[in-house]
């Protein structure tokens, strides 16, 4: 393990087997772990019964508890947490990957219509057969969003207009999916109705043990997904021609890595619904952190996605301490003015360009 | 522009129809005299007479109102921006209208009267933040204003997620708040037409009296200063009659949306962009288009009733699809006036 000059300067650690990570890539990742470590702490040390840390830490040491306290905190507090963390993560960080495919820095699964479109076919699964196994709901979210990534593409093909035109074309997308759902919600009974209006706002009220185990090949795959496509994700950003001077197969390399963002995004909303905005705010935050690109760009961006959400489930949780504020109202509430603020930031840059 | 008067009266006899279908077909189906004998002699202890009188006439009529109001709104909206996707939706004004609605109700527990004048505010406040929107981003160069859509559809999605949010802090009120802020018709709000129909009249004929100079406007604003119109004037007066109009449509029923987005687009080939034909034939139009939408939410998915805004935005989103992969994706895009 040994600390380099990169060409820019900028030091650079290079371990034994050739890996090379940027200093300031390693600080902020080290920050992010410890804000989400931090918030995570909060999180559990939150809510109506009165619990937290040094209860965890008694009941580790093998100390008995009372019902109500350990029922908060291993029932409730720790797999929303848990569950919120792993969706944030993959929500950004395929955020991150579309942005690149895209070369559109205001890319996202939920303005895209992606996440709306893996809602609507586990909406049509759960309305049209109520007693098909829970297993292969993420399956349907994944047919979902790779139809709305289809039809996404097919209608902007040849796109020229700065990348604008194709955020219009994803609320179009999303406008239809939505109608769609509020004319499913009709059709599936009282019961399955209220807990899908829920869901659909995007809600870590339902999270479980059985939800994380669910969810949990999905979230590891993110990590050897992001080892693979870091470094193509970086050569993506130059354009396909230079892209495949670079030696990038892209004809090929660019479904594969659509496939796993969508896959990505669609496993989120499976677990806990649709995080609008989530997709675009995380990598710029991340950015303004640190300006990494490829791998690096990918983790950050997962980190700071599951940061957030941690945040914004607190949030939810102080601010509405008797009623259920789902949490995708209030990453919008929060997503929208940094969004224009992006859209600002993008202007400064690309004037000439429109 | 031959088609002007065959279009105009094919249009209002489709309108006639549809509204006498609304009238007559249902779940209990009324034949056409009864229907005409409910207006001529009404009898309180016909039952099919109570339905007409009570239920769907004032539903067809808010239905008519809504349809006309938000047509006409796009209609000059599109051509003042000169933007095809401009409607009181994509701009922000319906979704100002509805929070500060949801806000005088749940915040200042204020009654319905006084929701409605809120609405109003609502609506001028949407579209005011969807421009301050525009300017901050300072992309108001972009010769195509896609930006003007885009900050129009943040600002709609950031404030219909508040007014969302506020709903929760009261789930009893809530029940009463969800079916409008999907944009519903409903027979149970005949009350607030008869309080805010006079604001869209009075909106409508504002707009029509100011049909000549808003069509130099479009032509070109400096041939219209040249021909003696106070441009700067006439173009905030007709934006603000435009915003009160819709405003009160949305206190009445609810963010009802992309009539003003779909209707301009129905109506603009056969009759141009003359706002003195344009105008009266959005509105014909836009009812009837209501008229229709609110047909298929009783009866395509019978026996349930859904809620006339979601077949709208039904509509309404694909038709949005349609007209960014017209006017912006096309090989030879960009060429709208």
């Amino acid at each position: 393990m040994k600390i380099r000059r990169a060409l820019d300067g900028k030091s650079v650690l290079r371990l034994r087997t050739g890996l090379e990570m940027r200093l300031s890539n390693l600080w902020a990742c080290l920050f992010l772990v410890f804000a989400a470590t931090t918030l995570a702490v909060m999180s559990i040390n939150v809510g109506f019964t009165r619990t937290g840390v040094s209860d965890l830490g008694h009941l580790a040491a093998g100390e008995r508890l009372g019902g109500a306290e350990v029922f908060a905190l291993l029932d409730v507090r720790m797999p929303r947490i848990l569950t919120g963390f792993m969706a944030g993560w993959c929500v950004a960080m395929a955020g991150a990957m579309l942005q690149a495919l895209a070369r559109n820095p205001l890319a996202d699964p939920g303005l895209f219509g992606l996440s709306q479109g893996s809602m609507v076919t586990i909406m049509v699964l759960l309305a049209l057969f109520p007693t098909a196994p829970r297993s292969i709901i993420p399956l349907t979210a994944l047919a979902g969003g790779l139809l709305v990534a289809l039809t996404l593409i097919w209608l902007v093909r040849g796109d020229r207009s700065g990348g604008l035109a194709i955020l219009l074309m994803g609320i179009a997308i999303e406008t239809v999916l939505s109608s769609v759902t509020g004319i499913l919600i009709l059709y599936t009974p009282a019961e399955t109705s209220y807990a899908l209006s829920d869901w659909l706002a995007g809600s870590l009220f339902r999270a479980d043990w059985n939800g994380i185990w669910a969810f949990m090949p999905w979230f590891a795959l993110s990590i050897p997904a992001a080892f693979v496509t870091g470094r193509a994700l970086r050569s993506f950003g130059l354009g396909d021609d230079m892209a495949m001077a670079l030696g990038e197969p892209v004809p090929w390399s660019r479904p594969t890595f659509l496939f796993v963002a969508v896959l990505l995004s669609s496993a989120a909303v499976a677990a806990v619904g649709p995080l609008i905005f989530l997709g675009v705010m995380a990598p710029h935050l991340a950015g303004i952190l640190s300006p990494a690109t490829g791998r690096a760009r990918l983790f950050l961006s997962g980190l700071t996605g599951g940061t957030l959400v941690i945040a914004a489930d607190i949030l939810t949780r102080l601010v509405a301490a008797d009623v259920p504020l789902q949490l995708g109202l209030s990453l919008s509430l929060i997503g929208v003015p940094l969004f224009i603020i992006a859209l600002r930031l993008r202007a400064l840059r690309t004037i000439s360009n429109l | 522009m031959r088609q002007r008067w065959p279009f105009l009266i094919i249009a209002f006899f489709l309108f006639s129809l549809t509204l006498l279908a609304s009238l007559s077909v249902g779940a209990k189906p009324v034949p056409f005299e009864t229907v005409f004998l409910t207006f001529t002699s009404f009898d309180t202890n016909d039952y099919a007479h109570a339905i007409v009188w009570y239920q769907r006439w004032p539903r067809a009529l808010i239905a008519v109102y809504v349809g006309a109001v938000m047509a006409c709104a796009g209609c000059v909206l599109q051509g003042l921006t000169r933007n095809p996707l401009s409607s009181p939706t994509t701009l922000g004004i319906n979704s100002g209208a509805a929070m500060f609605v949801v806000i005088a109700s749940f915040v200042f527990g204020m009654n319905e009267q006084a929701q409605g004048y809120m609405a109003l505010a609502g609506a001028l406040f949407g579209f005011f933040s969807c421009l301050l929107v525009v300017r901050l981003v300072g992309l108001s160069q972009d010769p195509r204003r896609l930006v003007l859509i885009l900050s129009g559809a943040l600002i709609g999605m950031l404030y219909l997620s508040a007014a969302n949010a506020l709903l929760l802090s009261d789930p009893e009120l809530r029940s009463n708040f969800l079916g409008w802020l999907t944009g519903n018709l409903n027979h149970a709000y005949a009350g607030r037409l008869f309080d805010y129909w006079w604001i869209g009249a009075s909106a409508l004929a504002l707009l029509f009296g100011l049909a000549r100079p808003l069509t130099l406007i479009v032509i070109g604003e400096e041939k219209a200063a040249s021909a003696g119109v106070n441009v700067v004037f006439v173009c905030s007066l007709a934006f603000m009659a435009v915003a009160v109009s819709a405003g009160s449509a949305v206190a009445i029923c609810g963010p009802l949306g992309f009539v003003g987005l779909i209707v301009p687009h129905i109506v603009r080939p056969f009759v141009g962009t003359s706002f003195i034909f344009s105008l009266p034939a959005c509105a014909v139009t836009g009812a009837t288009a209501c008229l229709l939408a609110d047909f298929v939410a009783r009866f395509a998915f019978a026996p349930y009733v859904v809620h006339t805004g979601v077949i709208l935005d039904l509509v309404g989103g694909l038709v949005f699809a349609w007209i960014v992969k017209r006017y912006y994706l096309a090989r030879n895009a960009g060429s709208w006036t």
